[in-house]
């Protein structure tokens, strides 16, 4: 269960690489680069390019991701960026400002 | 998702590059490198590691940091902790078995000890005290200067609990004193070269 998980009241300006879960309550900025999934929770807010395999972002994100397999944009999350990912999930109530790119 | 909201993890392949700062308890399992503050506890365990400039409460190293701790309570080093860097902070517990190169600087000792109670640390501050003869000749600079290395006594000389007298005051005499000559080193090289040119079959 060692998952890693940055806390609501952190903020991280910087790198962060990895092999494996992120969860992100807190703030990030910079540059976000993992091997599995990435979750910003509702209280999250991401400022950083992202390349992942799975993103599922249900705060706020800035910035493009990448993924190399699943980008979900949840119900009350808010997202300006560019999504590139061959399955994209956009749900009800969702803000997005930004280009997708499913590779089609 | 219950209680752990306030504590954050970096997990054992995480690497944070820049900036950290929090107002909650920081545990490393992974890496981090650059700056980190936090107003609450950093807990760096046996696999992590941190490479950065320290600005915390309280800091237990069971890991590796390299770098310049300021706490405003306390830094800890356990047993299986290792650190190179400066230590400033009232209260600095160094266990036996930990291994630590730097200067301790607990401020001013006399403001510390009447402000607030020492709590039954006693054994372990007089193996500190041993292991800051520097600190202890001349008042430390602020933490721009370059980290002059220590003397390797400090390395060496592994904390023996049990040969130090807990209720005598901690000498300086005894600290300043070295207890061996440091040969040892060039000796084990020598021997271990032997042993490669023994091997052949």
């Amino acid at each position: 269960m060692a998952n890693t998980v940055i806390g609501s009241s952190i903020v991280i300006d910087g790198e962060i690489t990895g092999d494996e879960d992120l969860v992100v309550q807190g703030t990030v900025k910079g540059k976000i680069q993992l091997k599995e999934s990435l979750y910003v929770e509702s209280s999250g807010v991401v400022e950083a390019d992202i390349e992942t395999q799975n993103t599922e972002v249900s705060g706020q994100v800035t910035g493009n991701i990448t993924a190399t397999d699943k980008v979900e944009l949840k119900s009350e999350c808010r997202m300006v960026g560019d999504i590139k990912a061959p399955r994209i999930l956009i749900a009800d109530g969702a803000s997005f400002k930004g280009n997708v790119d499913m590779d089609v | 998702m219950a209680d752990n909201t306030q504590s954050t993890i970096v997990g054992p392949s995480i690497l944070i590059n820049g900036n950290l700062q929090g107002d909650e308890d920081l545990t490393v399992l992974g890496r981090v490198e650059g700056t980190l503050s936090l107003t609450k506890t950093l807990n760096v365990a046996e696999s992590g590691i941190v490479k950065a400039d320290i600005s915390v409460r309280n800091a237990i190293i069971s890991g590796i940091v390299v770098g310049n701790i300021t706490a405003t309570d306390s830094v800890e080093i356990t047993e299986a902790g290792r650190m190179v860097g400066d230590i400033r902070a009232p209260r600095v517990i160094i266990v036996d078995g930990a291994r630590f190169r730097g200067a301790v600087d607990m401020g001013d000792l006399d403001a510390a000890r009447a402000s607030g109670p020492m709590p039954a640390r006693t054994v372990d501050r007089s193996s500190i005290v041993r292991t800051t003869p520097m600190a202890a000749s001349r008042p430390i600079p602020s933490r721009q200067s370059p980290p002059r290395p220590p003397p390797p006594r400090v390395v060496q000389s592994k904390p023996a609990p049990t040969s130090i007298p807990v209720s005598a005051p901690a000498t300086q005499k005894s600290a300043a004193v070295p207890a061996k000559p440091m040969v040892p080193i060039a000796a084990k090289k020598k021997i271990k070269k032997k042993v490669v040119v023994k091997k052949k079959d």
